[in-house]
């Protein structure tokens, strides 16, 4: 083993195997996170797909108090075990069973009110309340969608259906959604995801229109597609599957792939091309993160001016009032976006609201009307129009 | 002599032997890991299961303090107060639940006790889900909190308090029997970890808090402009990559190259923070692959795109590393070992790498089937660290307290072989010689070569390769 010629090749083998590690340590350590190694990253080309134009868009906050009190909703979160815990198995309304936190089933649940939905929402949701946890809290997220073509012809579009079946029913009422439904004025609903807040509301909307055309991700478990069915719902839902899905000419449906708590998977929000301002975002949860959807609209669509000029939506930033350094990042970062101007709520959170006027970003006002809880960002009935 | 006698510690003193020929016993131990895995999960950490600790953070923190008692027990205390003639002589499996239950309460009395009863109460609220609740926050934030808190501390003590051990060799009180040398690396190693926390993540949670609490921490902290966020992921990137250096280092590295030193205080010194150097390098490429594959991160973005999240994600990844390295150790008997050491260390190091990449595709691929959770590589509330860890500890404990049972057994070490466990501190088999020389020189070459080969190659990995469907 030691004899003259093996050594000095025996050493060189044991030199070669160090040194390989140690000059690829080195590539690791003294190059990687260098200037000159990111000057090497591959420019992104942008794709800029022509999309249309529209000349305005209004919205209007049906309701976006998604819950009213914070702390019992966190609390049948902690109790069913966490943020991971699947959403219809929690306990809440529509598909509480009387079994405790995280305890329900979505076949329990809706074996109670099957044969109500959706012809006797009052009933059903009356008998929930009684099995389901902290009963009264339940709000919903819904948004109206109004779309003003080059040629002045309106369209509108439904964001979402909210929680609570009574709340739900009030709140379209008090917007007169009630009627745009029942007259086919509204042309379509586009469920963003399917959030108890966002979503367990939908037989609300059947009640008034159980044929209209309707948007889903196709992340939506079994549970979620079978309650379109058990709902009522006689269309054929659109099922989302590509990541541009054209709506009309100037407006357009993002899809993103992302996991969400409460095991839910996947959101898609709006992107419309105002006519000579720019681009305008708007979404339900926006779970993607708004600086995400706006680089991925960035690189995929051409709008006016080349610029982003409004944003519209929960933000999904603190919405439980919770924190995080990284929603510093973004309170830090969005000014350098210039929005024109910025229409939040719901998960949003007051918080960042707070943070995002403090900053001196442009803010639009609500007036905390019907049950919305600060004047800080839009609140139910408050609308905003862009264009 | 008798080991311990002998100031050899009792992982040291014995040696694991096959129950029976062929690879039968890694695939018994394995098949029993998964099942104890299988069982546990569903018990402690399931979203679905009974307890439900995967809050996140409840889980997060308990995996993390289990695997630094773990160390504490076996590594830092050499399993005092039990005595040696009982760890000896017990059935593998009584040892395994006793010493477990044991690290389990220590783990509790420790969280409840010192970190949520003693600092929160009177030192630093967020360490106390009761102070943060009184103070307004819900209840379920409270306890986020403060166990994210607790947590963090954790991932700093998992790879000081090992250093200690491996790298300094126990020094300056590697001759004080135990307790006393348990107690002082124990209580020295968590002043450094203290030092630590406090100079990586007590402005992390200080900005969780509204206003920034600047008068306690410095807010924004000052890593904010190189790493580009102002959240403490930044150093759970470099910490795991310690943690994770400083077992590959005692493991397939067998303490290689620093062990060549013979001066004693320059071996550990060297050691110690050439584990952090390793570290760093591993830190910076693996932030650099991301960007490669997923394209520059956009500040203020959430999830893949995230600077925050990507220094997360470096920690995650060499996480699915350490898996390969203790299944290479631990059930592949360390191969290969017919070479010379460099080159066992270097084939080790590719094979544990393969191991870690193939568990780090099928994790991102299936995990979501098994474990309760949801596909995709960024969700804010998932970390892949908690189910690896968990399965680390179960093995940590199958190969520490249960002698590798039931594929292996514990034989106590001959004469000549403690002899030799003495001897190993410094190695002799690699010295200073003009092939060596050329040997390391071509190497060193052939690693940049690999090195930028790689980095080249990524981003075309990245428009062709798709682990998430
Ligand atoms: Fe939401
Ligand atoms: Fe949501």
């Amino acid at each position: 083993m030691t004899d003259d010629i093996t050594t000095p090749r025996r050493n060189f083998v044991k030199g070669v195997a160090t040194g390989v590690i140690g000059g690829t340590l080195a590539g690791m350590g003294f190059y990687s996170y260098t200037n000159s190694a990111y000057s090497r990253l591959p420019k992104v080309a942008r794709e800029q797909q022509e999309f249309g134009a529209v000349r305005s868009v209004k919205v209007t906050a049906i309701s976006e108090t998604s819950w009213f009190n914070n702390a019992h909703l966190m609390e049948d979160i902690q109790k069913s075990g966490g943020l991971l815990v699947d959403q219809y198995t929690i306990g809440w309304g529509p598909f509480g069973n009387g079994k405790g936190p995280g305890k329900g089933s979505y076949e329990e649940g809706i074996a109670k009110i099957k044969k109500m939905i959706p012809g006797d929402l009052e009933e059903a949701w009356a008998l929930q309340e009684k099995s389901s946890l902290h009963p009264d809290n339940p709000g919903g997220f819904s948004t109206l969608i109004e779309v003003e073509d080059l040629d002045g012809s309106k369209h509108k579009y439904l964001l979402d259906t909210g929680w609570s079946y009574a709340w739900m029913d009030q709140s379209f009422k008090r917007e007169g959604i009630d009627q745009m439904l029942k007259s086919g004025e509204i042309e379509a609903l586009i469920q963003t995801h399917e959030h108890f807040d966002h979503f367990f509301g939908f037989p609300v909307a059947m009640k008034y229109n159980n044929k209209l055309p309707l948007y889903i991700h196709n992340g939506f478990y079994k549970e979620g597609r079978q309650y379109i069915v058990d709902s009522g719902y006689k269309g054929d839902p659109i099922v989302v599957d590509k990541e541009l899905t054209p709506i009309r000419p100037g407006m357009m449906l993002m899809k993103f792939d992302v996991p969400i708590i409460c095991r839910v998977f996947g959101e898609t929000s709006l992107a419309f091309n105002v006519k000579d301002k720019g681009l305008v975002l708007i979404s339900g949860c926006n779970h993607q993160g708004i600086l995400q959807m706006t680089s991925t609209a960035m690189k995929k669509l051409k709008y006016d001016n080349d610029r982003f000029y409004g944003l519209y939506g929960g933000l999904h930033i603190s919405p439980f009032e919770d924190w995080d350094p990284k929603y510093d990042d973004l309170v830090i970062s969005l000014g350098k976006w210039n929005f024109e101007k910025v229409g939040c709520n719901h998960c949003t959170g007051h918080l960042t609201a707070r943070k995002f006027i403090e900053r001196g970003y442009p803010v639009v006002r609500g007036t905390a009307r019907f049950r919305s809880s600060t004047p800080d960002y839009l609140g139910n009935g408050d609308t905003i129009t862009f264009g | 002599m008798e080991a311990q006698n002998r100031n050899i510690s009792y992982l040291e003193s014995r040696k694991l032997v096959k129950r029976w020929r062929g690879p039968l016993p890694a695939i018994a131990n394995l098949l029993m890991i998964f099942a104890l895995f299988g069982v546990t999960w569903w018990i402690f950490q399931d979203p679905r299961g009974i307890m439900r600790m995967y809050t996140p953070y409840v889980g997060y923190m308990i995996c993390r303090w289990m695997l630094i008692l773990l160390i504490w027990v076996a590594y830092i205390f050499d399993f005092w107060p039990f005595k040696r003639s009982w760890l000896n002589k017990a059935h593998p499996v009584t040892k395994g639940v006793v010493l477990t239950t044991v690290s389990v309460v220590a783990m509790m009395l420790l969280i409840k006790g010192f970190f949520m009863g003693l600092l929160g109460q009177y030192g630093i609220a967020y360490f106390s889900p009761d102070r943060l609740h009184a103070m307004g926050l819900t209840e379920f934030y409270a306890e986020e909190y403060s166990t994210e808190a607790i947590m963090m501390f954790a991932a700093i003590a998992s790879w000081l308090a090992p250093s200690w051990v491996v790298a300094c060799e126990n020094a300056p009180w590697q001759k004080l029997t135990q307790p006393a040398r348990g107690i002082t690396i124990a209580v020295v190693t968590f002043f450094l970890s203290t030092i630590v926390y406090f100079l990586t993540m007590h402005s992390h949670m200080a900005i969780l808090f509204d206003p920034w609490q600047k008068y306690t921490a410095i807010t924004p902290p000052y890593w904010e402009g190189f790493a580009n966020t102002v959240s403490g992921n930044f150093h759970i990137a470099w910490i795991m990559s310690c943690t994770v250096t400083v077992w590959v280092y005692e493991s397939i590295w067998e303490r290689y190259p620093f062990n060549l030193i013979k001066t004693n205080w320059l071996r550990r010194t060297s050691a110690f923070f050439g584990i952090i150097a390793v570290a760093l390098c591993m830190c910076f490429f693996i932030y650099y692959a991301q960007d490669l594959m997923w394209g520059e991160t956009v500040r203020g973005t959430r999830r893949e795109m995230a600077p925050d999240w990507r220094w997360l994600h470096v920690g995650e990844t060499a996480i699915f590393w350490l898996v390969g390295v203790l299944g290479l150790n631990f059930y592949g008997g360390n191969w290969p070992t017919k070479f010379s050491r460099p080159v066992n260390v270097f084939l080790r190091t590719i094979i544990s790498l393969l191991i870690g990449g193939a568990v780090y595709v099928l994790y991102y691929k299936y995990a979501h089937l098994f474990l309760g959770t949801q596909k995709g590589f960024a969700h804010p509330q998932q970390f892949p660290m908690i189910p690896m860890i968990w399965l680390i500890n179960i093995a940590l404990i199958n190969q520490w307290f249960m002698d590798g049972w039931p594929g292996w057994k514990a034989v106590p070490k001959t004469e000549t072989e403690l002899n030799e466990v003495e001897s190993a501190v410094i190695a002799h088999d690699v010295s200073w010689t003009p092939s060596l020389a050329r040997g390391l020189a071509v190497g060193a070459t052939a690693g940049v070569t690999i090195y930028f080969g790689v980095i080249n190659i990524l981003p075309w990995i990245s428009q062709n390769v798709q682990i998430i469907k």
